[in-house]
């Protein structure tokens, strides 16, 4: 009898929120914790990189002697041995993780961002077209009101925008054949290019004609969806690959613009950008089913019938009840980011030299495996370490944040 | 299920249309000029030379009637010539790197299966026992290691290491044997040798690209068998008396493999890209080598044949995971 008494005395007045119920759910998650330190370590180290590095990461030796420096084998003064170049291998992973971190936060955060919006109108909207085209004549109640406004002029230039792109790559495509044909020679490749031409000219007038008065809706799940399935059509990595090199090249006036802009973060910003182009698809996927359950939820019709916008039912009320598999998510994004951004700089197309990244520090490791094994070890060691820590923590929160779920 | 299937083969030619549009574009936009290489080759080429010879091959012409000049060629079966090797690419490709790929990937993929589909079973089984403690944990490992980084871990170990310490040297670092299939017609070698040969340049290329899946299908196999083992029908099973043996492999086996089907049908690109860099690091003259070779030389009709194969793929094994997920379950159904 005493001991209960003493047992409700000792419990708090009020009851704890969710997220200190999920953060005492974690603590209990060994493995989670564990790695949770390392990951706070690993941060650490970055942001003190200058003052715990022995030397600087890209100094190369000089003067007399110089062969002797290259490919020192682990030593007191070089920890880690130093590179093809003499630079200390040590500090170089120090640095790198500046780079392989900073690349993995962005990337994940970004990814998930657009993931959920993009996911939640997808799953907000899923059967219920938006008005998307209401033509310069057409006539439909509202269609002059707030932002859609705008956003019906614009639609009339992108709509015939893309009708006169049509007309002019139909004749740029067959203006040869067709004036040969004129020209009196009708073989049958010139008379289908003639056909093909007149053909695509008709249905462009038709089209021009009826974008005159017509009206189109268009469901924003259909969309995504659609865009979701072809992404899932290209061959991953060696997109990456090209995307990397067309964003780097500075001849191109894309490249040229990436470096004005961002100068000298320029290769971090365009791996970031690069892994968000595919990272978005797993998140988006996720956030649109929860969704889709979510919005048949009594307190969205509550939300609704008080006569809250779209916009803060779908970003207030139904993003934050999804807000626990995101978390996760997020999570092991971080780990898959950091594991793409490796395997890319790895290759020679993620962060160049002299910039360390554990991914790029294994590109020459493996050249010189042979006779500079230690080179190998440490980077890769590094990046397992961290992705390790990262898949830990993102289990233990996956196990913390659902209260459905068993303790593993 | 017909009409279903009817349904995803029409939806499938638009998806290959713009991903072949993507593709093409993304390939053709790569910086430096296909050309650049044979002028670096002839310096006294003048300028003019230059522009006829790009005229020569179409590159002056706007991207999108490259395109669809390219198009009209594929649909005929006609890939373009290899900048680098002069061969056919659709030759080269597919006669020449793609069989070997096949054989690095569903090597891996069965080994993978055989892997990861016991271990599962028993890690479910024995839930919270030390072995599934040891299990996942080491499937996390898996699913944590880059394979670039356990590719010149094995390489390291098994081409320096052991055959320093322990003269151990029955693996070679990379590549293929210079063993030809016409080899084992004329009888120079015997078909023991050949495949012996082969075994031993594949074991280090396919145990880099298992690993990942082994790992994250045994995660998979756990969870699925986990869920199969709480339902109703395995608990009817027990209290009819049937002993564990049959319990565990008639009822819930059937059931918990279900998943797995879909999952080895949708591993395909992750495989592809797993070859690419496992063939990099061992020098294996495979599809994944060909295609980063190819983009590195600008070599743009490999290129461009061997990434439009690796789409179509992907889309016909989506369909075929999704067919034999309602196959296999007829719980589920299209209509």
């Amino acid at each position: 009898m005493a001991t209960v008494d003493k047992a409700i005395r000792s419990a708090p007045l009020h009851s704890e929120n969710a997220w200190q119920l999920a953060w005492r759910r974690l603590r209990r998650h060994r493995l989670a914790m564990v790695s949770l330190v390392v990951l706070v370590l690993l941060i650490l180290m970055a942001i003190f990189a200058p003052y715990i590095a022995p030397h600087d990461p890209t100094a190369q030796p000089r003067g007399a002697g110089l062969r002797a420096m290259y490919f020192q084998a682990p030593s007191a003064t070089h920890l880690l041995g130093t590179d093809d170049l003499g630079r200390d291998v040590l500090s170089r992973l120090i640095y790198g993780s500046r780079v392989s971190l900073l690349v993995g936060f962005l990337a994940a955060f970004s990814s998930v961002m657009v993931g959920t919006v993009l996911g939640a109108l997808a799953g907000y909207f899923s059967g219920r077209p938006l008005r998307f085209y209401v033509g310069p004549l057409a006539r439909e109640a509202g269609a002059w009101r707030g932002s859609f406004a705008v956003w019906r002029v614009l639609s009339w230039g992108l709509y015939y925008g893309a009708l006169y792109m049509v007309a002019t790559v139909a004749w740029t495509l067959s203006e040869d054949a067709v004036r040969i044909g004129v020209a009196g020679e009708w073989t049958t490749n010139n008379i289908l290019s003639a056909v093909g031409l007149v053909g695509t000219w008709l249905a462009v007038a038709w089209a021009a004609w009826r974008g005159v008065t017509a009206r189109f809706r268009l469901d924003v799940d259909i969309v995504i969806s659609r865009l979701i399935d072809f992404m899932l059509t290209l061959p991953g990595l060696p997109i990456l690959l090209v995307l990397s090199a067309i964003l780097r090249d500075p001849r191109s006036p894309v490249g040229n613009w990436m470096y004005a802009v961002f100068g000298n973060a320029q290769s971090v910003v365009i791996i970031v950008l690069i892994l968000v182009i595919f990272g978005w698809i797993t998140t988006a996927r996720l956030v649109r089913g929860s969704i889709l359950s979510l919005r048949e939820r009594e307190f969205t019709t509550a939300a609704e019938s008080l006569g809250a916008s779209q916009g803060s039912i779908v970003f207030k009320h139904l993003v934050p009840n999804a807000a626990a598999p995101i978390i996760v998510e997020g999570t092991l994004q971080v780990g898959i980011a950091i594991l793409v951004e490796a395997a890319l700089s790895f290759l020679g197309f993620g962060i160049q030299p002299p910039v360390s990244t554990w991914g790029n520090m294994l590109t020459n490791a493996q050249t010189y495996i042979f006779f500079a094994p230690w080179l190998a070890f440490p980077p890769g060691i590094m990046i397992v370490i961290t992705v390790l820590s990262i898949n830990f923590l993102g289990d233990g929160l996956r196990d913390a944040l659902d209260p459905h779920r068993r303790q593993t | 299920m017909f009409t279903y299937i009817v349904r995803r083969l029409s939806q499938m030619l638009p998806l290959l249309f713009f991903a072949s549009v993507a593709i093409f574009s993304l390939v053709a936009l790569q910086p430096g000029d296909p050309l650049d290489a044979l002028r670096m080759a002839n310096p006294t080429m003048t300028q003019e030379q230059f522009e006829a010879l790009r005229r020569g091959h179409g590159l002056d012409q706007p991207i999108y009637v490259r395109y669809f000049r390219w198009l009209g060629r594929a649909v005929q079966g006609d890939m373009g010539r290899s900048r680098t090797y002069g061969v056919p690419a659709a030759q080269f490709i597919f006669q020449e790197r793609l069989p070997r790929t096949l054989i690095l990937t569903i090597t891996s993929l069965t080994i993978a299966l055989l892997v990861a589909i016991p271990v599962g079973i028993f890690s479910a089984v024995r839930q919270y026992s030390a072995g599934d403690y040891a299990v996942t944990f080491f499937s996390f490992v898996g699913l944590s290691t880059p394979n670039f980084f356990l590719g010149i871990l094995l390489m390291y170990l098994f081409v320096i290491y052991l055959p320093e310490t322990f003269g151990f040297r029955a693996l070679p670092a990379g590549g293929i044997p210079n063993l030809m299939l016409s080899d084992l017609e004329t009888g120079r070698v015997t078909l023991g040798e050949y495949l012996r040969q082969w075994a031993t340049y594949l074991v280090l290329p396919v145990f880099t690209l298992a690993t990942g899946s082994m790992a994250s299908w045994t995660r998979f196999m756990r969870a699925s068998m986990l869920e199969v083992l709480n339902q109703d029908y395995v608990r009817t099973a027990r209290s009819k008396g049937l002993n564990e043996r049959k319990v565990l492999y008639k009822h819930a086996l059937r059931n918990g493999l279900i998943p797995i089907v879909t999952l080895v049908g949708l591993s395909m690109p992750s495989l592809f890209n797993g070859a690419l860099i496992t063939e990099t690091i061992f020098s294996y003259p495979g599809m994944g080598r060909a295609i980063f070779d190819a983009l590195v030389n600008k070599d743009f009709n490999v290129a461009m044949a061997a990434l439009i194969f690796i789409a179509i793929l992907v889309v016909f094994f989506n369909l075929v995971a999704d067919v034999m997920y309602a196959v296999v379950d007829p719980r589920i159904r299209y209509d």
